[in-house]
């Protein structure tokens, strides 16, 4: 038990899998964040939804977009490593069924696509936190500009953490991601009905 | 039967165990007291190893598996010093 500990501790130190799963949980954390932006939009400017449906359409959207990024990733990551294991062996001429790198490969595989799947559960659940406040502090109208900034500040330390990560400036990059939240929020303004 | 106190083993091992892993893990067998790894070759995906393993009673069979567990190959055995004392490689006319 303590030398699997050991293991996961070795593989979270690992660049590769760091890389590969800092992209899955970014992408996807993107991907949430933005899909609940129009969501919250969308809904208040239908006019029709309490806060508590628009919480469960969140929340359901949560389910499905966090079991996809778990599932593709799943898949994707077995045929990469499995890819990867094959052209070892070639070299090796021999199997590695049942090593330290195959039992690796399947701890790398299941941090991927663990990351994968937290990035849009943080992305849509964080922003639908003020709706739990309507009625008690917070309008329809001020709880959907509470999301909103939320998602717009998620989508900024995304921006910003990967601009620190590649020696950008990290205010301009964390800028550049956060504004796709205000546009994805204008764009449902404007959009007919 | 006399207890082997030096092994040295080339192997083939993939890139992405390190040669740190497989020098700490053969370290810690029982009977070996101290490992040496050195880089023989390198391409994209594997690495050649020659490994020298000291100790009082190695247990030749305990390090192939720990190898093979780690994903490496034996491809051969280039030295056994066996018995009480370590006796070096006498040179010949032929070297």
């Amino acid at each position: 038990m303590s030398s699997r500990l050991a293991d996961l501790r070795e593989l979270l130190k690992d660049e590769d899998v760091r890389s590969i799963s800092r992209r899955y949980f970014i992408s996807n954390g993107f991907d949430g964040t933005l899909t609940t932006i129009g969501i919250i939009v969308g809904s208040f400017l239908g006019g029709s939804q309490t806060s508590m449906e628009i919480v469960r359409v969140v929340a359901g959207g949560t389910v499905g977009l966090a079991a996809s990024g778990v599932w593709s990733v799943w898949e994707i990551e077995r045929a990469e490593k499995l890819a990867e294991l094959k052209a070892v062996e070639e070299k090796m001429l021999t199997g590695l069924e049942g090593t330290r790198l195959h039992d690796r490969k399947g701890d790398a595989r299941k941090i991927n696509a663990a990351m994968s799947g937290l990035g849009p559960t943080i992305g849509m659940l964080l922003p639908i936190i003020p709706y739990f406040f309507v009625g008690v502090a917070l309008s329809m109208f001020w709880a959907t500009v509470a999301g909103v900034l939320i998602g717009v500040g998620l989508l900024f330390v995304f921006g910003a953490y990967m601009g620190n990560l590649s020696d950008q400036n990290w205010l301009v990059a964390g800028l550049r991601t956060g504004v796709v939240g205000l546009v994805v929020g204008g764009i449902n303004i404007i959009l007919p009905g | 039967m006399s207890s082997i106190r030096r092994l040295v083993i080339d192997l083939l091992k993939p890139n992405e165990i390190e040669n740190v892993t497989f020098a700490r893990t053969i370290a810690d067998l029982d009977g070996v007291e101290g490992a040496n790894v050195s880089l023989l070759e390198s391409d994209k995906d594997v690495q050649n190893l020659k490994i020298t393993i000291e100790g009082e009673n190695i247990d030749s069979g305990v390090v192939t598996t720990a190898i093979e567990d780690l994903g490496g190959t034996v491809h051969s055995v280039d030295e056994v010093v066996c018995g009480d004392r370590m006796v070096e490689e006498s040179s010949t006319h032929q070297d």
